[in-house]
């Protein structure tokens, strides 16, 4: 919805053009000095202004919902700074509160597997699964928009099949692969897994993004005796960047977040990953609350900004992977 | 093909000396941006699935494929009782098998979530704000779902837990407990978790199709006189149902494969004596903790894909 009335006039009435001599724009000279007043009394403006009681509710209604939405992470975070005795208590209770930051230090090195290293694991694994995925995925994406091929339609629907498989059922094959070629328990292995796991909706998402690309920007190219390689890198790909942030958000975010594969294909304590460490920061009795909120925020953290970052491509791409 | 391709394959006919309908440039072309990507697609997700799908139907030693023992597999999958107990069953009664719980877990989860979606957008759709509000929904989706579980644990703990609290609080104490350990309720718990998450994603998708539809069609209706139920009726919810289609498919998607939450909130086991365990959960244990049953994993992981592929295709067909 607009906030601008549409009752105003957007172009300078008859009047006023006579008056500035048919000029389009007032002189500078006889420009006043204050806006014109609106010509409503004081009275309708509040009127206007106010909210109707169901409004009111409205706004109340929904900022309940949201902050009932969030108040589980908010305890998380707070949990997340306090000492186990507080916890217990209850993180709610805020009087006589401790902030202390033991738990980030004991989640940073933690004996089985320091959540810094797990981290930077994390790290290591993304990156590279992202980027190649982005490339691949934008190259393979072109001639699926703009080429006719033998195959064609069954590389499509191999495409769709793996969407939605569930990642469990590429997990026995991949073990036995990753086994054979040596990559098993390596961050090579981890990354070609979670590449070719993510191929497919990327391949798919770019192809329904390059069909809205016109084709005459290509003729054109094609005219001007550009190869097919040139207007791939000279025309479909600056063109698609909005599309490839999305691409690189979500898959950001999807790798990073991925429990499974790491679970499977990850057996070493030194190169386990954020996601990993934190179901074994639970304790055998007392669960250790402050430890895995720590860990818990640290691992989030990434994901998290990066969506406030850049929510826009987030939630675009989010809406167009699978509305499309 | 289309007439462009055609011209292009004249001009590549006239430019090379070999033969005229078939294009080198753009067979070799085409070769260079496909391969790559479709190499690795196909050696580590489509051979999977494929590898997968035949191994249901050979006897295995821990990880080497033996032989040929036709629907073995499938047969002993569906009558062990961690699949399907049908005793629990009839006496609706926990554990009932994962493929069940896995069931009931989509009967309760996708509809609540739809509407709890829907109805978050349209509360969400005309307010200052709306874009923290939404987004503080939304977070939950964007967080990795092991915390997701690791909170759930630690929402529902008797001690430091914020829903038992309000139990409490609202004088019904005596319903305090262990939600996630309770073999009996604890399935519902981590439902309720499920749908705390999946909403957010929901109302995100809702939300762009509300915000797609004209002003001036609601205008016009609210100078017909229509009041909000008439309005949702016949002009909101005509234009969002096909948003409703894709709710409900990527909601069980979801569903078939959650396999995170289960595992931060009971382990490999899947909650006391299997109570709440998943199909996911099921083809987890059997093809790495011992004793080893690939047979089983692969049987468990095509029935996962089996229940969501006609609808996957539903959603390729409908655009």
């Amino acid at each position: 919805m607009t906030e601008d009335n549409p009752f105003t006039p957007t172009e300078p009435s008859a009047e006023t053009r006579a008056e500035t001599g048919g000029q389009r724009y007032t002189p500078v000279d006889e420009i006043p000095d204050v806006a014109p007043s609106k010509e409503l009394d004081w009275r309708t403006r509040i009127v206007a202004a106010t909210p109707t009681a169901w409004r009111v509710l409205k706004y109340g209604v929904a900022i309940a919902v949201a902050v009932l939405w969030i108040v589980p992470f908010v305890g998380l975070f707070m949990a997340s700074f306090r000492p186990l005795g507080e916890i217990i208590q209850g993180w709610w209770h805020l009087e006589g509160m401790t902030v202390t930051l033991e738990n980030y230090r004991r989640a940073w090195s933690y004996q089985t597997a320091p959540m810094g290293r797990a981290l930077f694991n994390t790290l290591i694994v993304t990156v590279p699964s992202v980027l190649v995925v982005m490339l691949l995925g934008a190259m393979a994406a072109y001639p699926f928009a703009k080429f006719e091929f033998p195959l064609k339609t069954t590389l499509f629907f191999l495409i769709l099949l793996v969407m939605a498989a569930p990642p469990e059922l590429v997990a026995m094959g991949n073990y036995n692969t990753l086994r054979e070629i040596g990559l098993f328990d390596t961050y090579m292995g981890l990354i070609l897994v979670h590449i070719g796991w993510g191929l497919g909706w990327v391949v798919l998402f770019l192809r329904n993004y390059l069909l809205g690309i016109p084709k005459e920007l290509e003729e054109a190219a094609r005219i001007d005796g550009a190869s097919r390689y040139q207007i791939f890198r000279t025309i479909i790909l600056p063109l698609s960047t909005p599309a490839l942030v999305s691409v690189a958000v979500i898959q950001f975010t999807w790798v990073w977040n991925a429990f499974f594969f790491p679970l499977v294909f990850m057996r070493s304590p030194e190169l386990y990953l954020a996601p990993q460490v934190l179901p074994l920061m639970r304790g055998r009795i007392q669960v250790e609350w402050g430890l895995m909120a720590a860990g818990s925020v640290l691992t989030m953290a990434a994901p998290v900004i990066l969506f406030l970052l850049l929510e826009r491509y987030y939630k675009r791409g989010m809406v167009a992977a699978v509305a499309d | 093909m289309s007439l462009r391709d055609h011209i292009d394959g004249l001009e590549g006919g006239h430019d090379s000396t070999g033969d005229p309908a078939f294009d080198r440039e753009k067979a070799i072309a085409l070769a260079v941006f496909l391969v790559p990507g479709m190499t690795l697609f196909g050696i580590f997700s489509v051979g999977p699935i494929v590898y997968s799908a035949v191994g249901s139907f050979f006897s295995w030693d821990a990880f080497t494929m033996q032989s040929f023992v036709g629907l073995d597999n499938w047969f002993r999958t569906f009558r062990d009782p961690l699949i399907v107990h049908w005793e629990n069953i009839r006496q609706y009664r926990f554990p009932m098998g994962a493929l069940t719980q896995n069931l009931l877990w989509v009967v309760l989860h996708v509809p609540i979530s739809t509407l709890l979606g829907l109805g978050m957008a349209l509360l969400f759709a005309d307010l200052r704000g709306r874009r923290i509000l939404r987004s503080m929904v939304f977070l939950g989706f964007t967080v990795p779902t092991i915390v997701i579980g690791l909170v759930l644990l630690f929402v529902y703990d008797p001690q430091a837990g914020v829903f038992n609290e309000l139990l409490r609080v609202v004088g019904q104490g005596q319903l305090v407990r262990n939600w996630t350990q309770s073999p009996q309720v604890a399935i519902y718990a981590l439902v309720a978790g499920g749908i705390w998450v999946q909403t957010g994603f929901n109302m995100l998708l809702y939300s762009s199709a509300l915000s797609a539809i004209d002003p001036s069609l609601i205008e016009s209706a609210k100078v017909d006189g229509a009041g909000p139920y008439r309005r949702f009726r016949d002009i909101i919810w005509p234009l969002v149902k096909p948003v409703t289609a894709v709710v409900v498919i990527m909601g069980i998607i979801w569903v078939m494969r959650v396999f995170d939450i289960v595992y931060a909130a009971g382990g490999t086991a899947g909650g006391p004596n299997h109570s709440y365990s998943v199909l996911g959960i099921e083809v987890y244990r059997a093809a790495f903790e011992p004793p080893i049953d690939y047979g089983k994993a692969m049987v468990v992981a095509l029935v996962q894909l089996l229940i969501v592929a006609p609808l996957a295709a539903y959603i390729a067909r409908m655009n």
